[in-house]
């Protein structure tokens, strides 16, 4: 009983943090509704692209532009949910910069919770909202048939995949325990991880499509349930139980990547500024 | 004239010392090259032949130039400016006896230097190691190449500036810098080149100056633009955002007078 009613602390002030992050990013009303307008729009942009060149190609690695679409979207809505959840680690390393951790960690309350709690990025919405239109074209152009085990399993496949998106921004901010000048490296698999999740993943190269299917797992989390979900032909030929492994793949990557985490924080030395 | 030369050597110098940040930046650059090359090689797989105007190999000097432009041209933003009035700071340039306009155009001449050293030609390089480009053989094309790379980053400068002035009213740019990355990024080219879009929104970025900053130049490279009136666009544009910005400034100032600084 003790522990539940410390967690149930701990989530209030936690939610007291969050609220007076909302605030603080409302501070300016009109930069706010730019910001919402802005994240929406640099996704249909990219959207729209892709559509601009499906206009002189039929298929992309035998993927028709619903189909792609349908990536887009799944891709977009979750890594959506993800970049407004994990916006306090995306920003991390200017928490490290400034001594700010040191704040954190002289609280009664959880780190990881804190930094999320402090870091959560409502403008992100803007990325969540055109998701699901892009979903909402997908579904237009592609007929999926819905049978029950596909309904069930789609939103598995979107928690699955931001919370495979949470821990690599977890990953990057571990990453500043030990250096704060290389983090653009990691945005290599951050936006580069979500840019390639928008594409059929074996129309990729040996190494890098071994990268993101075995060490950082976007196409377990992606490609594989999306062969399922569209009842595609997969010329990788994976296995087929791959296609429901989403689950396991992400929750294995964010167990790893709390493990890092705990790693770091015992590293961590304040540079006392 | 040799103030702003000085003020463009320093800022070269500047920009020289961040070592780390330039081989992650190259690294990224680098992975989000392979990443577009390969989208474009499974289009062009599926469909033989060239496709409006690019075949495959200049499609993929367009995905390698156009990555190298990023930190060269500054696509996505520069916000010095605007932090300078945010803080305050500004006011003191402002005063200072050089044209406030001039000073930070030879500031982002000399940081241009730079990143194309540190960063275009090494992004280009990788690229041209590893993927089959289409690069010009004419030395004369690459000697245009050059006066064209000055023009984007002045028309890209031009651009900026005028945003950067905007935190005189806006105070917060962030609203402004997420509009501005996602309207460069489409009509400048850098997305998907120009020629691939439909005929109705092509005559609308044919109205814009944001093709001056990536489109022209690659165009150029590739050899699909006489050169001469390729420049005048550009030059035209250089001349029309500097007189825009100027006149923004002016208004800005008053605006600082009336506020008492």
């Amino acid at each position: 009983m003790g522990r539940v009613s410390e967690l149930m602390d701990e989530l209030t002030v936690c939610g007291h943090l969050a609220a007076a992050r909302v605030r603080s990013e409302m501070q300016y009303r009109l930069s706010f509704a730019l910001q919402i307008v802005g994240t929406f729009g640099f996704y249909t942009i990219y959207f729209l692209s892709i559509f601009i060149l499906f206009g002189h190609f039929e298929t992309m690695g035998g993927w028709r532009v619903g189909e792609i679409a349908f990536l887009f979207g799944l891709a977009g809505l979750s890594f959506g949910i993800a970049h407004m959840v994990a916006g306090g680690f995306a920003s991390f390393s200017d928490l490290i910069v400034r001594g700010e951790f040191d704040r954190v960690l002289l609280r009664p309350v959880g780190a990881i919770l804190q930094v999320i709690a402090t870091g959560v990025q409502l403008r992100n919405l803007g990325d969540v909202l055109q998701g699901m239109v892009v979903l909402g074209v997908a579904l237009r152009l592609v007929a999926i048939d819905w049978t029950l085990g596909r309904l069930l399993y789609f939103p598995v496949v979107v928690l699955s995949i931001a919370l495979l998106f949470v821990s690599l921004f977890a990953l990057q901010a571990t990453l500043c325990f030990w250096t704060t000048e290389a983090t653009e490296v990691a945005n290599a698999f951050t936006y580069g991880g979500r840019d390639l999740a928008r594409y059929p993943i074996h129309i990729f190269d040996g190494w890098l499509r071994r990268l993101f299917l075995f060490v950082i797992p976007v196409g377990l989390v992606v490609y594989a349930p999306s062969l399922y979900l569209l009842d595609k032909t997969d010329p990788l030929d994976l296995p087929t139980w791959t296609r429901f492994v989403a689950p396991v793949a992400g929750l294995a990557f964010a167990l790893l990547a709390g493990a890092a985490w705990r790693l770091g924080v015992r590293h961590y030395r304040s540079t006392g500024t | 004239m040799r103030l702003y030369l000085e003020v463009a050597r320093l800022s070269f110098r500047r920009h020289l010392a961040y070592r780390a940040a330039t081989i992650a930046g190259l690294f990224t650059n680098s992975v989000f090259g392979v990443l577009i090359a390969a989208v474009f090689t499974a289009l062009y797989r599926d469909r033989a032949g060239d496709v409006a105007g690019f075949s495959l190999p200049e499609a993929l000097t367009f995905v390698w130039a156009s990555q190298s432009l990023i930190t060269f041209a500054a696509l996505w933003g520069w916000w010095e400016i605007a932090t300078a009035i945010k803080t305050g700071d500004v006011v003191a340039d402002l005063m200072k006896p050089f044209s406030f306009q001039g000073y930070w155009l030879s500031r982002d001449l000399g940081r241009a230097a730079c990143h194309f050293l540190l960063r275009m030609l090494p992004t280009f390089l990788v690229g041209g190691l590893f993927y089959d480009l289409a690069l010009p053989r004419s030395p004369l094309t690459w000697l245009a190449v050059a006066p064209s790379l000055v023009l984007a980053v002045v028309v890209s400068f031009g651009w900026r500036f005028v945003l950067n002035l905007s935190a005189f009213w806006l105070l917060d740019h962030r609203g402004i810098s997420s509009i501005a990355v996602l309207v460069v990024n489409f009509f400048s080219g850098f997305l998907v080149p120009l020629a691939f879009f439909p005929p109705e929104l092509r005559a609308v970025t044919n109205l814009l100056p944001f093709r001056a900053i990536v489109m022209l130049p690659i165009e150029i490279l590739l050899g699909q633009r006489a050169v001469a009136p390729a420049l005048g666009i550009q030059l035209f544009w250089a001349v029309a955002l500097a007189l825009l910005a100027q006149a923004v400034l002016a208004s800005a100032v008053r605006k600082v007078v009336i506020q008492g600084g």
